[in-house]
């Protein structure tokens, strides 16, 4: 598969496929960072098209030759706090039963290109994000993109618009208060797999 | 700090493209894409001849002969580098990356802004017959000033922001700022070129002023303009 440049500069040439391809590669990882963000799928669903539909709008802000990825990661962020702000609060909570049932089943959904990775314990992964949602805003965005999305604290600062200097604190902030919320939650350890980090 | 196990979080299921997006994916046409230098050029070039034009209009101060040549010469450079600095750190990304240089950006505006005013109060040159002194009892009259740097300001952050259009999810403040204390340098440039009030409050809290105020005036403004 073609990488994120190319398609972005035949996409700007006129290339709908070279769109399609781009956002086949890119909008899995960005809804899983916008589920982790807003905390519901349907949510996080329209915050993806709405991202994109802002990306093709601005397409000719493009820079050939330049990754469009945290860029793309920008405006998905912007759209995100946007929204937040327009229903004045930051984290779209899930009721009881409301959505749970179908999101537990979303975070385990295969992407084309990741049938083979092992699965988390759902347990864990609930209890997860019930502690991210806690934290704030800009700590839960710095702990979800260099701690679960695995992008470098110089990515994740690009992404948010902050210094890498900002963004260490942001992580190291939110990681602690995640290792004290699921400290406190204590989920047994032996159901513990995946990505440490 | 004790490592924390999180779980490995697969990526998303994405849903279909939208009917919007496929209606807008079905009318698809080539667009120019964005060429930093190109626009740093464009701006500075643009942006030189309307402050060269406002000088033709506004006419050359009239001490200028009396002036020492290398201090005259020596701001005149100050001013030009504070109005492309600024502004190649606003439009012009690093190497392989679309998001302006945040930091460098911000560092800009702040060595500016505290730059210009200090240089403006420590060190102003007078002719004794040609220039003319304001001090602390005329200071107000300086709005004149204020107002000519502004509209100096106004071509470059008004064609940096056309420029910048969509391409600041983020960070668009200081990038704006950035703009600003750039167009806000053009505007001291004109000024020093333009004005023979030559005492140290004008020079520097006036001239200088336009910098900050022209930066605070752009991150507020602009980044509506950006954003879309």
């Amino acid at each position: 598969m073609a990488d994120a440049k190319e398609l972005m500069g035949r996409y700007c040439d006129g290339d709908a496929s070279a769109f399609r391809e781009l956002y086949a590669l890119v909008a899995p990882r960005l809804l899983g960072y916008l589920v982790k963000m807003a905390r519901h799928r349907a949510v996080a669903e329209d915050l993806l098209q709405q991202t994109f539909m802002k990306v093709h709008r601005a397409r000719s802000a493009y820079v050939r030759g330049a990754d469009p990825v945290p860029w793309i990661y920008s405006i998905a962020h912007r759209t995100f706090l946007d929204e937040a702000r327009r229903q004045q609060r930051a984290v779209v909570r899930v009721g009881e039963g409301d959505e749970l049932p179908e999101q537990q089943a979303d975070l385990h959904g295969e992407a084309a290109d990741r049938r083979d990775e092992p699965r988390a314990d759902p347990e864990l992964v609930k209890a997860t994000l019930d502690a991210l949602a806690e934290l704030p805003d800009q700590q839960r965005e710095a702990v979800v993109l260099t701690k679960l999305d695995g992008k470098s604290v110089a990515e994740a600062a690009e992404i948010a618009g902050t210094t890498v200097g900002a963004m260490k604190v942001r992580a190291h902030r939110g990681y602690e208060a995640l290792r004290k919320l699921l400290g406190r939650r204590a989920p047994d350890p032996a159901k513990a797999t995946g990505g440490s980090k | 700090m004790s490592e924390l196990d999180l779980p490995a979080m697969p990526p998303e299921n994405a849903p279909p493209l939208s009917a919007a997006m496929e209606a807008e994916l079905g009318k698809l046409a080539p667009v120019r894409t964005r060429r930093p230098l190109y626009q740093l050029a464009v701006l500075a070039g643009v942006s030189l001849i309307y402050g060269a034009s406002l000088l033709v209009f506004l006419t050359m101060r009239e001490d200028l002969e009396d002036l020492p040549m290398f201090w005259l010469a020596a701001v005149a450079i100050g001013w030009l580098f504070g109005f492309l600095v600024p502004c190649y750190f606003a439009l012009v990304p690093r190497e392989g990356t679309m998001t302006p240089r945040l930091r460098l950006a911000a560092a800009a505006v702040v060595v500016a802004s505290i730059g210009f005013v200090t240089l403006g109060l420590l060190i102003h040159p007078m002719s004794p017959t040609l220039s003319t002194t304001y001090g602390w009892e005329r200071f107000g009259r300086g709005h004149t000033c204020l107002e000519i740097g502004l509209a100096s300001a106004l071509v470059p952050v008004v064609v940096g922001a056309l420029f910048l259009r969509g391409a600041l999810p983020v960070g668009s403040r200081w990038v704006a700022a950035a703009l600003g204390a750039g167009g806000g340098c053009l505007g001291g440039l004109v000024l020093h070129l333009h004005c023979s009030v030559a005492d140290g409050m004008h020079v520097g809290l006036v001239h200088g002023g336009v910098v900050v105020l022209s930066a605070l005036l752009s991150a507020a403004i602009v980044p509506r303009a950006t954003d879309r």
